[in-house]
């Protein structure tokens, strides 16, 4: 059954993807080629019965160099790139210095795509604390890297005013998406969700505070449950 | 290591801001034919209005960002006119000016697409993510890259391969796939033979695409793969997944 699935798959794609845009309108194309055949044999003749025009001969040829008028691109500025640095909540291991890089396309005024990146390192749980000489992972293990595909929606945009002269634009935004995380020697498939702030001292740079919370289920301690690491950040980005 | 990474990244944010200080640049100048254009102070469309630019004044386009134009008028004062309103100038020599708008019509013939899916690939959870570069409105190239997370095995597979759209003007369009790619699988330690390996894949699919609104459609899609193993038999894996995308 899989396999028929399969064949039957191959064949259809095999055969669509040999260009049906290249073999549409097949007919008509012949016939525009026909036509353009007479076209051409009709512009030969002509041009051989052309020197029997009486027309003057032209004493000067112009020689007019045609300017070419070269339409200035307009830049998109899109794409948002930046670094971050804050601090995550590892539930159970406790707060640890994180940082990370977030790369955003603007879709449009509303909507945004970001992936994320990020590292942390847990601390020791406090059962290693009191159990004295307990360690319940390895350095490595202890290592706390997350990645993130989010969308995110810009509500509540408006400006903030530093005095009378300067109005910077702003926007708060609420995140949500999926992604995996790696700690204690184990990725696991994690759903984040958050909110940040974010406001332009120019057009092309912008300041962030962010909080997003990652979840994901973990069964290190003995019971599976789902945790909750939530992390805020102070980041910076461009725009390009 | 860290270190180096993070001056790695700091160098990549250096880069990317050069273009963006360096201003010294041609822009479009386009005329003003409706009564006024209107001049926001942000782009967006609650920002107020400071400015209008008459009918016959020109103004320069410095960039685009999303659905709204940083423009710079005669008088020199900057501010961002809406996509709707720059429909409606023109250039110098009276053509009216042109760009592509995120509508119905883009998506059916587009160059990039960029998106994201959850879903299943052989039984785990999938991560993934797509982009794909359009040759004309019905066949483009696409690449993806995934991360599965399954009980017996964690992987990361990447696909290349052609995506055909049968008719890319309907709302709800049906395209088919076929490509080959990698697959790195990693089988948790409990297993019996937990080596970690790279194999060679190829694959055939198919999947559906609907036109959401503005630039955003939802895509859901089926792929078969064939796992070309060194043992004695190959593998195969099935992979649904379901997701956001947007075009440009």
């Amino acid at each position: 059954m899989e396999n028929g699935i399969r064949v039957l798959l191959l064949t259809v794609a095999l055969a669509a993807l040999s260009g049906c845009a290249s073999v549409r309108n097949w007919y008509h194309h012949r016939e525009e080629v026909k036509d353009a055949q007479a076209q051409a044999r009709e512009d030969a003749r002509q041009a051989e019965q052309s020197p029997d025009d009486d027309t003057a001969p032209r004493v000067v040829e112009p020689q007019v160099e045609r300017r070419k008028i070269k339409v200035p691109k307009i830049r998109s500025t899109n794409v948002e790139l930046g670094l971050d640095y804050g601090a995550l909540s590892i539930e159970d291991f406790g707060t640890n210095p994180s940082y990370g890089a977030t790369l955003a396309y603007h879709v449009t005024e509303d909507f945004f795509f970001q992936g994320e990146y990020g590292r942390s390192k847990g601390g020791r749980t406090s059962f290693e604390t009191l159990g004295g000489n307990i360690q319940l992972l390895t350095p490595a293990e202890r290592r706390f890297t997350y990645y993130d595909l989010s969308l995110g929606y810009n509500f509540l945009p408006g400006e903030a005013f530093l005095g009378r002269g300067h109005a910077l634009t702003s926007a708060f935004y609420v995140l949500g998406g999926i992604g995996s995380t790696d700690f204690a020697g184990d990725n696991k498939f994690t759903v984040n969700f958050g909110a940040g702030y974010r406001v332009l001292p120019s057009d092309w740079l912008a300041i962030h505070i962010t909080v997003q919370d990652r979840v994901f289920q973990s069964d290190l301690l003995g019971v599976t449950k789902l945790t909750n690491n939530i992390e805020m950040r102070v980041g910076t980005t461009v725009f390009f | 290591m860290r270190s180096f990474s993070v001056a790695g990244l700091l160098a990549l944010l250096a880069l990317c801001m050069t273009p963006a200080v360096s201003g010294a640049r041609e822009h479009l100048q386009v005329f003003v034919t409706q009564p006024y254009l209107e001049l926001h102070t942000g782009a967006g469309r609650g920002y107020p209005v400071f400015n209008v630019v008459p009918r016959d004044e020109s103004v320069q386009v410095l960039f685009r960002r999303t659905e709204w134009f940083k423009v710079r008028t005669e008088r020199g004062v900057e501010g961002w006119a809406s996509q709707r309103d720059m429909l409606k100038t023109v250039l110098a020599d009276g053509s009216p000016f042109t760009f592509d708008l995120g509508d119905r019509s883009g998506f059916t013939s587009h160059r990039y697409e960029i998106g994201m899916f959850a879903g299943a690939w052989g039984g785990a959870t999938l991560i993934s993510g797509y982009s794909s570069y359009s040759f004309n409105s019905q066949l483009a190239l696409e690449g993806a890259l995934g991360q599965y997370l399954g009980k017996f095995s964690n992987g990361v597979t990447a696909d290349i391969g052609l995506t055909h759209v049968l008719v890319p003007e309907w709302r709800l369009s049906p395209f088919l796939m076929i490509g080959t790619g990698l697959v790195h699988i990693e089988p948790k330690a409990t297993l019996v033979q937990p080596s970690v390996r790279t194999e060679q894949t190829a694959y055939v699919g198919a999947g559906v695409r609907f036109y959401l609104t503005r630039r955003f459609f939802l895509r859901a899609e089926f792929k078969s793969h064939y796992i070309f193993t060194n043992r004695n038999q190959n593998e195969e894996a099935d992979e649904w997944k379901m997701g956001f995308a947007f075009f440009f």
